[in-house]
């Protein structure tokens, strides 16, 4: 496989690990513009454990995903206290904090970044994509995915309902949070280089922009979101600028049109 | 010392001030969040660059970079509040990043990434007030956005078009059913933020005499940290927060040097979100469901 | 008694609701809670249920104290009602959303994950059919909850509460803004389900619906009891006729 088509295809594994990361929380009602911060968290753990410990990238990756799956369990207890806009001004003061963290600890690059040699190849990478896309699909025909959308619809009658409305908002968040941390770890080590200026919140809004444009309203919404945005650019050629050109015009017309995104269904199950 | 970095702070939160003003503005009149505010501070401020470089005078460049904020607004009212009456609530809001996107990255195409220097249209005077050193043009920036600020103050309590932007915040629909003429007295919202926002990115450009692509990005976003610390939906929230921030910063700058400004301001932003989250002065936002 | 209520009093700002309210509910039984509008009986609901706390007093189920329990836990100890303005969830098939009940049955995180998505024959979700069409309401399993008709929607949050299995139902308003076809079909479906054993608990205005049903009814005003009686003796109440002078026909 020729590098340039190899490193499409790990974008396209690692954007569709981001979007279900995005998806996770949305779903349960919540716009998580701090997934660039659980991103920066999954990358740096990697990274400092297979710099320091020379912690295998594979485990790496696992433990990237749970410390920034516990980070995202702790932040929760206070951010979940707050809803709808509050929430997304919180989750976004997130980001801003966690990165300017990391501009602050030499110990990892600071502002120079922090080159991580240790590489993982395409095998990889997809095979991750693939198991969180399984386990997506899967959790989604569990009670989880009509749980989340009720209390997502209506919190009290959920909450009067019997369902744990605290508890399934956490797991939505601590699962984003955590698949965030994930496809920071392989973007980390595939791409052998990180550096916080990448992690702002305008990385989580790109997310959640492509999420949004695939559609929530079922699992395959998110990886169509994924691929447009990785591989739109990639048939139009041009310029960086120009495909988030494309892009937020593409995303201008999708609200203005069809703003339930592309991938529209009407239920979780099905008959 | 400390006397001259809070005045440093009190300058630079002017700033902040106004994108502040127009974020509290659509917050409390339309309950949505606008992220193309930060856009727009940064088409006026590299318009402002672009039109000093060029050699016009600048009350022509001021004047045009404000009214590229008042027009680009209406661009953004035509694709996001116009649209927010059907189905869902978040389409303003994810429109308004798609905006943000879309400017930030036209500016790149158009000029690149580099930092721009933008020429001084004229003199610096300071004025040495004790040990502390004003700078005038900073100082005149300071008035026009407490001034900017009075006359929107004016405008919603004492006119037509500020009691139907106060009753469409209680109530939109309600508004409707009162008479207020809705179509027309949204875009106001839209075009007084715009041209706040844009008169904030001359100002910056002006008086720190820096203008990038990413300038809405590093200094505008701060002013949803200034409006949630003043007080959703409070004008006059938004000036308090506003020089609160520019304050926290310089002193951040001051003690932990430029990489501890981010962890300042939205670690305050975080912290009030949690223990106040209706701010200092107390903002009233309709709650609803993102 | 399955049901009961000692002394429970809750106010809002200076406003006190409820006012030392006291009655019970015997196992099987069907009571109905009448009175004025803003006398209190939907906060009456949503104390028992959990939804605000009470300033005082106690709400017993099956003897034990549940008043300090927490909202989620009533609906598993057999406690379910309806809303008074429908609260189906808009973003879910009629299918799911009556499925959402079937949890506070078996709650945990091993229910949580149950793939009852997968698989044609799933017995949850058969279930929820099959309750479905036994409220003859099969046609809409798999349409999106939030455009449906008003009384369709009010039959499906009859069959969503019942698939918690509760032993308690409290309904609020069952048969406010249905056509008579339609309340005598409810009539019909609130007798079987109480032939099941079901106690039922029933907020209405419609005094002929509640003769039919209830043989005791309970009289609020302003938040307190002014009258616990059989139903066919409450026109000859004095305080009861004071508190409907002029609002409501109640001819049995």
């Amino acid at each position: 496989m020729s590098g340039y088509l190899e490193s499409v295809l790990v974008l396209l594994a690692i954007n569709t690990i981001l979007a279900y990361a995005a998806f996770l929380p949305m779903v349960a009602g919540q716009l998580n513009l701090g997934v660039a911060a659980f991103v920066a968290i999954g990358a740096y753990s990697a990274g400092y454990l297979s710099n320091t410990f020379s912690v295998h990238p594979v485990p790496g990756a696992f433990a990237a995903l749970a410390m920034a799956g516990f980070v995202g369990w702790l932040v929760a207890f206070p951010i979940l206290r707050t809803r709808g806009i509050y929430l997304a001004l919180a989750t976004f003061a997130l980001n801003q904090v966690v990165q300017g963290a990391i501009l602050n600890m030499d110990a990892v690059g600071g502002a120079s970044g922090y080159p991580i040699p240790e590489h993982i190849g395409f095998a990889v990478v997809a095979t991750f994509a693939v198991g969180v896309l399984a386990l997506v699909v899967l959790l989604f025909h569990t009670r989880f995915g009509i749980s989340v959308t009720a209390v997502s619809d209506d919190e009290r009658v959920a909450d009067l309902m019997g369902l744990s409305v605290r508890g399934l908002q956490s797991a939505a968040f601590t699962a984003g949070a955590a698949l965030a941390g994930l496809a920071g770890a392989l973007y980390a080590h595939h791409f052998n280089y990180v550096e916080p200026q990448n992690y702002g919140v305008l990385f989580s809004i790109y997310v959640v922009l492509y999420v949004l444009l695939g559609g929530t309203q079922t699992v395959w919404g998110p990886l169509l979101g994924a691929a447009v945005f990785t591989l739109l650019p990639e048939l139009l050629r041009g310029s960086a600028a120009w495909r988030y050109v494309i892009f937020a015009c593409l995303i201008i017309a999708i609200m203005a049109l069809r703003p339930q995104g592309v991938v529209v269904r009407k239920a979780w199950f099905s008959r | 010392m400390l006397e001259q970095q809070l005045i440093n702070g009190l300058m630079l939160g002017s700033v902040y001030a106004l994108v502040a003003v127009a974020f509290t503005l659509a917050i409390g009149v339309l309950n949505f969040l606008n992220f193309s505010i930060p856009g727009l501070f940064m088409v006026a401020g590299m318009l402002t660059w672009f039109f000093l470089r060029a050699g016009l005078p600048w009350p022509l460049a001021a004047l045009l970079a404000v009214a590229s904020g008042g027009l680009l607004s209406i661009l953004v009212e035509r694709f996001t509040y116009r649209l927010m009456s059907r189905s869902q609530h978040f389409v303003p809001l994810v429109t308004s990043m798609a905006f943000l996107i879309l400017f930030e990255n036209l500016a790149l195409i158009a000029w690149g990434s580099d930092q721009q220097r933008v020429p001084l249209p004229f003199e610096t005077v300071s004025w040495r007030v004790g040990g502390t050193v004003i700078a005038v043009p900073q100082l005149v920036g300071l008035g026009c956005a407490i001034a900017a600020v009075a006359c929107l103050d004016l405008l919603l309590k004492r006119t037509h078009i500020g009691r139907g932007l106060r009753t469409i915040a209680e109530d939109p629909e309600t508004a409707t059913l009162l008479g207020v003429p809705v179509s027309r007295v949204v875009p106001v919202v839209f075009i007084v933020g715009g041209v706040f926002t844009a008169l904030s990115g001359f100002l910056f450009a002006v008086n720190y005499q820096q203008a990038s692509p990413f300038m809405g990005e590093e200094v505008a976003l701060k002013g949803i940290s200034a409006m949630v610390v003043g007080g959703m939906g409070n004008i006059w929230g938004a000036i308090l927060g506003g020089l609160l921030i520019g304050v926290v910063e310089t002193f951040a700058i001051h003690w932990l040097g430029a990489r501890g400004v981010d962890i300042a301001v939205y670690g305050l932003l975080l912290a009030i979100l949690f223990v106040r989250p209706t701010g200092l002065l107390g903002g009233v936002v309709r709650q609803q469901r993102m | 008694m399955v049901l009961e209520i000692r002394n429970l009093s809750k106010s809002f700002g200076g406003l006190k609701v409820i006012d030392g309210l006291s009655f019970g509910v015997q196992a099987g039984e069907r009571l109905a809670l009448i009175g004025p509008n803003g006398a209190g009986k939907t906060t009456v609901f949503n104390l028992i249920t959990g939804v605000y706390p009470a300033d005082s007093g106690s709400v017993l189920l099956d003897g034990h104290d549940i008043t300090r329990l927490a909202s989620r836990y009533r609906i598993r100890r057999g406690l379910a009602r309806t809303f008074q303005n429908i609260r189906l969830m808009p973003h879910l098939t009629v299918v799911e959303n009556v499925m959402i009940a079937q949890y506070a049955r078996t709650p945990g995180v091993a229910a949580m994950l149950q793939p009852v998505g997968l698989g044609r024959a799933n017995r949850w979700r058969q279930e929820a059919r099959a309750a479905l069409a036994d409220a003859g309401l099969e046609a809409y399993a798999d349409e999106v909850a939030g455009s449906l008709p008003y009384g369709v929607q009010k039959r499906i949050e009859l069959v969503r509460a019942l698939l918690a299995a509760p032993r308690v139902l409290l309904l609020d308003e069952p048969a406010a803004g249905l056509n008579p076809a339609e309340t005598e079909a409810l009539h019909q479906a609130l007798e079987a389900i109480a032939a099941r054993g079901v106690t039922l608990v029933v907020v209405e205005h419609d005094m002929h619906f509640v003769g039919r049903l209830c043989p005791r009814v309970v009289v609020l005003n302003f938040g307190q009891k002014i009258a616990e009686c059989p139903t066919g003796e409450i026109h000859t109440d004095r305080r009861v006729r004071e508190a409907y002078l002029g609002a409501e026909d109640y001819a049995a």
